[in-house]
């Protein structure tokens, strides 16, 4: 009985409910979609790193995880003392290089031969690999986001280039030029912002770490399986803080839309409650009815909101090819949590005073 | 026998700023189970306020009501509404019925407030006498006024209540829907033994009653003896 007094009531004003539910749908695509691409940025840059096929990373003292954040402050010569190292068996120095013409990216610099034996080489879709210092690869995402193609020119780093290839995506980024090339335009001559180690046997990943980091204390040393367990966006400076604004901004809508909603019912329904109340309807019994019926529009909306989370993600990735958006289940869950938890705080105040309210003047309410 | 409904110098004063302005001025009477009482005076007389006191949707400022050996001057909101639910049952004039749902639903609503289970026979007995069957799935936006009343007295009477409190149940009602509506209330008492206490400022109203009694400026001015 109370299901269908609860639903019959939401039925009674389809124009409301449906404000209401979009309302919280928002609300939850705004959570899901701002923490997929968050944990989809970081996992996809991650898991790019890892397809380098590298053992172990070097980086310059108090660098970042997320090696784009870092300057290129070591000298390319270290990579020949590592090389020595027993167990290392190729070393690759790579220099980043954030662009933003146009959009953010990061361009690697690197040298195609020692960057090829660490990773295994590129797979490449069209083209052939870096030659001529203003040659470019890109990524067969990128190229598909931009509608490159082998032979086409494009400037980034107020650089023109050639595309020389397209390349199978997922080693580490989705540009890449000669070290030089990367170094003469940055200033950072003779510098590398990484070193990636292939080692003899994965296994031997440690003992190399360990090796390194007496060699260079200050050094950031740190094994592959070391650097993926810390990708995470609570490690990313200021993204949590981030992540946890827009949260709590797609909670106070939910708050405020279901306040204003279950506010202007009770007031609408106030010769309504007043019936309740003339048949022996407790406090508790109103405030079930409200917060139930608070309780069934967010379901609704939270369901309509991840259900659309997914569909506006698919479209997202159609239209641009490199973004990467994952939605994980458990933050649907949360999403959905979240929803209900903030509407049904938001309906608290209207319950209360829809159970306070004198039987008599509600009856009499015109 | 002892009366189902007793009152001993029961007052109301409403405070409207800084003035008092007495209600029931000391109302006593006695309705003793199975009467079929009606009340009668002008309006502003109290007879609402006096209804609605007994019924427990307002405190009593001074004096005792005993609804069914219980003292309703006593008891918190709550403990009212407790026993409201369990031996009042209410017919206003306006109906008032939940407009989103249908016969059935308003009529179930009382028993689902009541706590009892859905009692197929009960529910089936109920409209059957009040003429509701063949009408369990309309809105009420989709009855008569007469219909409408009717549907809000199987409500009332749902629960077996002790008493049928009823303010005015004609007073939105055509003659004959009235007259429709009065002979259910006879016919309630006589064939259920269902105590009603019904306001009226309608004398053929009132003649359906098996005691009238007439109120005036928050006092009762005959018809008190039960």
């Amino acid at each position: 009985m109370m299901l269908e007094l609860i639903s019959r009531n939401i039925l009674h004003r389809p124009i409301r409910t449906f404000i209401t539910v979009v309302a919280v749908a928002v609300e939850v695509i705004m959570v899901l979609v701002v923490v997929g691409l968050t944990h989809g940025l970081v996992t996809d840059s991650a898991k790019r790193v890892e397809g380098i096929g590298a053992d172990v990373m070097v980086q310059p003292p108090s660098a970042s995880v997320f090696m784009a954040f870092s300057g290129a402050p070591m000298p390319i010569k270290l990579a020949g003392k590592l090389q020595e190292l027993k167990h290392v068996r190729y070393v690759a120095p790579v220099l980043l290089q954030f662009s933003s013409s146009g959009r953010l990216d990061i361009v690697y610099g690197i040298d195609p031969q020692s960057f090829a034996l660490v990773s295994g080489g590129f797979v490449f879709h069209e083209g052939h690999d870096l030659q001529n210092p203003d040659d470019i690869l890109v990524d067969d995402w990128y190229a598909k986001a931009r509608n490159l193609h082998a032979g086409n020119s494009m400037s980034i780093l107020e650089h023109d280039f050639h595309v020389a290839g397209v390349v199978e995506h997922g080693k580490g980024a989705r540009l890449f030029v000669q070290l030089k090339t990367l170094q003469e335009l940055s200033g950072a001559q003779d510098k590398a912002s990484v070193f990636f180690i292939k080692c003899d046997h994965p296994d031997d990943a440690t003992a190399v770490t360990d090796e390194i980091q007496q060699m260079l204390p200050r050094y950031v040393v740190r094994s592959l399986k070391d650097y993926m367990s810390l990708m995470t966006s609570s490690n990313l400076p200021g993204l949590q803080i981030f992540i946890n604004v827009m949260i709590s901004l797609a909670v106070c809508i939910g708050f405020m839309v279901i306040f204003l909603s279950m506010y202007t019912t009770i007031l609408e329904r106030t010769r309504e409650i007043g019936v309740l109340k003339s048949l022996g309807a407790s406090k508790a019994y109103i405030v079930r009815v409200v917060l139930g019926e608070t309780t069934l529009l967010c379901t609704v909306g939270a369901a309509v909101g991840a259900v659309a989370s997914f569909v506006i993600t698919h479209v997202l990735v159609h239209a641009f090819p490199t973004l990467v958006i994952l939605i994980q289940p458990e933050w649907v869950f949360r999403a959905i949590l979240i929803a209900i938890v903030g509407g049904l705080m938001g309906a608290a105040y209207p319950a209360w005073l829809a159970s306070r309210r004198d039987p008599i003047e509600s009856l009499a309410y015109e | 026998m002892e009366p189902i409904l007793e009152t001993d110098n029961l007052w109301k004063i409403y405070h409207i700023g800084k003035v008092d302005s007495p209600a029931l001025r000391g109302v006593s009477l006695q309705i003793m189970p199975g009467e079929f009482v009606a009340i009668m005076g002008p309006s502003g007389c109290g007879k609402s306020t006096l209804l609605h006191v007994l019924g427990g949707l307002a405190q009593a400022t001074r004096g005792s009501v005993l609804l069914d050996g219980n003292d309703l001057s006593n008891m918190q909101d709550a403990e009212r509404t407790q026993i409201r639910r369990c031996k009042v049952g209410f017919v206003f004039q306006r109906f008032n019925l939940l407009p989103t749902l249908d016969v059935r639903g308003n009529i179930r609503l009382a028993q689902h407030i009541y706590g009892n289970e859905f009692d197929p026979h009960r529910f089936e007995m109920t409209t059957n006498v009040l003429g509701l069957s063949h009408r369990l799935h309309h809105r009420p936006s989709e009855l008569s006024g007469g219909e409408q009343q009717r549907v809000a007295i199987a409500r009332a009477i749902i629960n077996e209540p002790k008493i049928l409190l009823a303010d005015e149940p004609t007073g939105n009602l055509d003659t004959a829907n009235s007259d429709a509506v009065l002979a259910l209330l006879r016919q309630l008492h006589r064939d259920l033994g269902q105590t009603i206490m019904m306001i009226t400022h309608n004398p053929e109203a009132a003649a359906y009653a098996g005691r009238v009694i007439h109120m005036r400026d928050g006092l009762i001015v005959d018809g008190i003896p039960a």
